[in-house]
């Protein structure tokens, strides 16, 4: 019968209207995101160990890295330098990187005002971020 | 008395207009409320993404491949990966074949979903539109929990799968199938089922089997004007010939069919991914792949069939580690060129709800 | 209860009491001005309430909150939304018609509140009570198609211009099972009158009598106010914001506070039509009953909106005038059928 499909959009509507709702009341309440979400890149300096396989795995040229002689001949890590407006967040830097030390992050909230913001020094976050929580 | 013709209006609708997906632009022409031309503008997404490819290694490139089709990245970088390991006689573990089988259907699911969405709210469907992205959420949660992200998933590496589903996966994947039959239900009750909705639809922007081949169409379009052409069956890639599943071929070669396929082919991959959650072997999931890829000198075209149709990577290879040439045969990019020959005739209206039917995706059509 | 329905009339007695003779044109001059101003105070307060309920029944429907953020529940967003309207700078198309591109969104919003004036919002209560009601509501809501048209040609742009065309052609049509439709009632009742009409369902409303009449009009309704699923005016699909789409600002809220105020103008007439206006069960004043019964009217209309997809203008064209037109017609003739079997069964009793 025509018109049968009119009311069981209008019944399915108003069941709905009823029903509950699905989503989330955003800032109040944060969204639990599961472990490896690539939202944001994290750096342990103390770990890394200056191979520089991040910097040329990554597709983008994101990274940038320099290190300098420690005693015992071993590297250490100067600075560390992500260019995060051009970053892909793929992943593919911390799938790489043998000791762990560039690991993903669950922060998501990384907007900012300033294209310069976007130069992510990451020892400095890394110990911004440490100092906050010790 | 004789008919005046009065003046013709063009209309310019897009990049920014509220009924284009994406930056895809039109310029129609009007007679009244009838189309009489239709020139497309296309490019605004245009990122050169064949000629960065040159610049890559073959496993930097499999991220820019997320950025095609966007509603189904897994597709995509499927093609690419089996087109690479194609190139570089690389054979893949069996639990990575039928992970890669398993997203690739739930990626087909998503991608239609947002489909009938946006079909949906091209014809001021709101409420429609609504339940389709409240369920494909509950996709992109999957993705999101194996590998990291929602859209551009990123999921596969040349030689297998990128991570191993984590525990919650399988009961998630399977509540969602669980849930799938109710969902279409409601799709089939608020939109498809709608007196107004098949009004609008059926018998308009009529596509013809003849046209459909000429113009070399694939996927649902093609399908839903009675041609049984599907991949997955006629040159099977992957694994997909260990699967039984039917391939929906409608003969209404109207819009209407051709949003109605997409409900079908769901319930299809529904099956897939039953079969592919029953079958799934434990083991590895990466082959042994040397660090720094060459593959040897030759070329190599794949195609898998993603949501929208025949996607084929053409890859050159010079023996190095990047690639020499890179082609990408996108459906949307050929299921485009559609509406300028079909539009003609029909109204706006008509133009709006074809168009949203070949479901084009602007990262794909701009590459 | 009784008082409380005679509460209005009471105010206004002793406000009328106020000059010397209760019946001099100064009296009848300032409780005429009060009423428009009731009748603008409640189409501003009606649009705030309505778009809200709008945003939230749309929200509801796809299983959302809708607003949530300023006030109670979000209660206050449409307050925040109009002030915003209000600090917007208005843009004037250069190649727009000025004068006429300025004064659409005026017309529009006049509209609702000329025929709002003759409807009884309760016992006694008509800002304006015109014998020929129902031709002055009818002759002054079709004018709102002029004011589209305005608006459409006056902007200079292709997609207003398509607005305004699907306006006319629409809003035209749709006049005529609108009119035909309310024909049934009118004959029943013998008046023209609103407030009479009001009165002769006080034991049963007409939507029992005449429930053909009331289906066409709320369909030919809803195609009156463009809204969804006949929204092809504004369909913003296709051509932007249809007549709007070159408006900011006030002007722009304008048109919005018209739509929503015409909008509770046909909830309204159906409700003094077909609903027995403000007549109802003794246990709540009448106005509360008129109110109750406009806003189920608007539930009804805002539900559909966020069902229906939008329909084709083929269609919309043949709904009118293949299949409202002719039951219109039906209508009048079963009517009269129906009233002159009704009298000769009276002589015969009688
Ligand atoms: S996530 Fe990808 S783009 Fe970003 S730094 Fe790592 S490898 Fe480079
Ligand atoms: S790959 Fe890891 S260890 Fe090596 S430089 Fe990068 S972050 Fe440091």
């Amino acid at each position: 019968m025509f018109g049968k499909g009119l009311f069981k959009g209008l019944h399915i509507s108003l069941k709905r209207m009823l029903g509950p709702n699905v989503t989330e009341y955003y800032p109040e309440q944060k969204p639990n995101l599961p472990p490896r979400v690539r939202s944001s890149m994290g750096l342990d300096p103390d770990k890394c160990i200056s191979c520089g396989i991040c910097a040329n795995t990554c597709p983008n040229k994101v990274i940038t890295l320099t290190s300098e002689k420690g005693d015992n001949n071993k590297k250490v890590l100067k600075t560390y330098q992500m260019d995060v407006g051009r970053c892909l967040f793929c992943g593919l830097c911390t799938e790489a990187c043998p000791t762990s030390a560039l690991t993903v992050t669950q922060q998501y909230e990384n907007a900012v005002y300033d294209a310069d913001e976007l130069q992510w020094d990451m020892i400095k976050r890394h110990r911004h971020q440490t100092g906050k929580e010790g | 008395m004789t008919l005046e013709r009065t003046e013709e209006l063009a209309l310019n609708l897009g990049p920014q207009h509220p009924s284009m997906h994406g930056v895809f632009r039109m310029v129609a022409h009007f007679d009244g409320e009838i189309i009489t031309k239709i020139d497309p503008k296309i490019g605004y997404l245009h990122r050169g993404l064949e000629k960065l490819a040159e610049s890559r290694t073959y496993a930097q490139f499999i991220p820019y491949t997320d950025r095609l089709d966007y509603l189904a990245a897994p597709h995509n970088n499927m093609a690419y990966v089996q087109a690479v390991e194609k190139l570089a006689n690389i054979q893949i573990p069996e639990r990575a074949e039928y992970l890669r089988v398993i997203f690739a259907e739930l990626a087909r699911i998503a991608s239609h979903l947002v489909f009938i969405g946006s079909l949906a709210l091209d014809m001021a469907g709101w409420t429609a539109w609504g339940y389709c992205f409240r369920d494909r959420e509950r996709i992109l949660d999957l993705f999101e929990m194996t590998a990291g992200s929602r859209l551009t998933v990123n999921a596969m590496r040349i030689g297998g799968f990128s991570q191993e589903v984590p525990d919650e996966f399988w009961p998630a994947l399977k509540s969602f199938l669980d849930d799938l039959p109710e969902m279409l239900e409601e799709y089939q009750g608020i939109f498809y089922g709608n007196e107004i909705a098949m009004g609008r639809m059926k018998s308009v922007g009529i596509l013809t089997k003849e046209d459909a081949a000429n113009f070399s169409t694939t996927g649902p379009v093609l399908r839903a004007s009675g041609v049984k052409h599907d991949l997955r069956k006629d040159a099977p890639y992957g694994i997909y010939d260990r699967f039984e599943f039917d391939v929906p071929v409608l003969y209404g070669c109207d819009s209407y069919d051709r949003g109605l396929i997409r409900l079908l082919e769901i319930k299809e991959s529904a099956k897939i991914i039953r079969q592919a959650m029953r079958d799934i072997p434990e083991g590895p999931i990466m082959a042994k792949v040397p660090k720094v890829l060459k593959p040897p000198v030759g070329e190599v075209y794949h195609a898998v069939e993603n949501p929208k149709g025949e996607l084929g990577f053409y890859l050159v290879s010079d023996g190095s580690t990047k690639p020499a040439r890179l082609r990408i045969r996108s459906a949307t990019f050929i299921n485009i060129q559609l509406l300028p020959a079909i539009s003609p005739g029909w109204k706006i209206q008509d133009v709006i709800a074809i168009f949203a039917t070949l479901d084009a995706v602007l990262g794909e059509v701009d590459k | 209860m009784d008082a409380l329905n005679k509460l209005p009339l009471n105010i206004a007695a002793a406000i009328r009491g106020l000059f010397g003779d209760p019946h001099s044109i100064w009296a009848d001059l300032t409780m005429t001005v009060i009423g428009i101003v009731l009748v603008i105070v409640l189409i501003v307060l009606a649009a705030l309430i309505l778009i809200l309920l709008e945003r939230k029944i749309g929200g509801w429907a796809s299983q959302r909150p809708g607003p949530n953020r300023l006030g109670p529940r979000g209660w206050f967003q449409t307050i925040a939304d109009a002030l915003k309207l209000l600090g917007k700078e208005d843009v004037t198309p250069a190649e727009a018609d000025r004068f006429i591109f300025k004064i659409a969104p005026m017309i529009v919003f006049a509209l609702p509140m000329m025929t709002l004036a003759v409807i009884p919002f309760g016992m006694g209560m008509v800002p304006i009570d015109l014998d020929l009601g129902i031709m002055y509501y009818l002759a002054i809501s079709a004018i709102s198609t002029l004011a589209l048209l305005m608006a459409g040609w006056g902007s200079n742009s292709n997609y207003s211009m398509l607005g305004g065309m699907r306006a006319v052609a629409q809003m035209i049509s749709y006049e005529i099972p609108l009119i035909f439709s309310l024909l049934g009632v009118v004959m029943i009742t013998q008046t023209f009158s609103l407030s009479k009409i009001v009165e002769a369902q006080s034991t049963i409303p007409f939507v029992v009598i005449q429930p053909i009449a009331f289906v066409i009009y709320f369909i030919a309704g809803i195609a009156e106010v463009n809204r969804a699923p006949f929204d092809l005016v504004e369909a913003d699909q296709e051509i932007v914001a249809g007549p709007f789409t070159e408006y900011t600002g006030l002007r722009w809220g304008l048109f919005f506070l018209g739509e929503y105020g015409n909008m509770t103008a046909v909830a309204a007439l159906i409700t003094t039509m077909f609903l027995g206006g403000w007549q109802g069960p003794g246990f709540l004043p009448g106005i509360v009953w008129f109110f109750l019964k406009v806003g189920i009217i608007i539930f009804l209309m805002m539900w559909i909106r966020w069902t229906f997809p939008r329909m084709r203008i083929d269609h919309l064209m043949g709904l009118a005038w293949k299949v409202l037109l002719p039951l219109s017609l039906l209508n009048i003739l079963l009517t009269g059928l129906g009233i002159y079997i009704y009298q000769y069964v009276l002589r015969i009793g009688g």
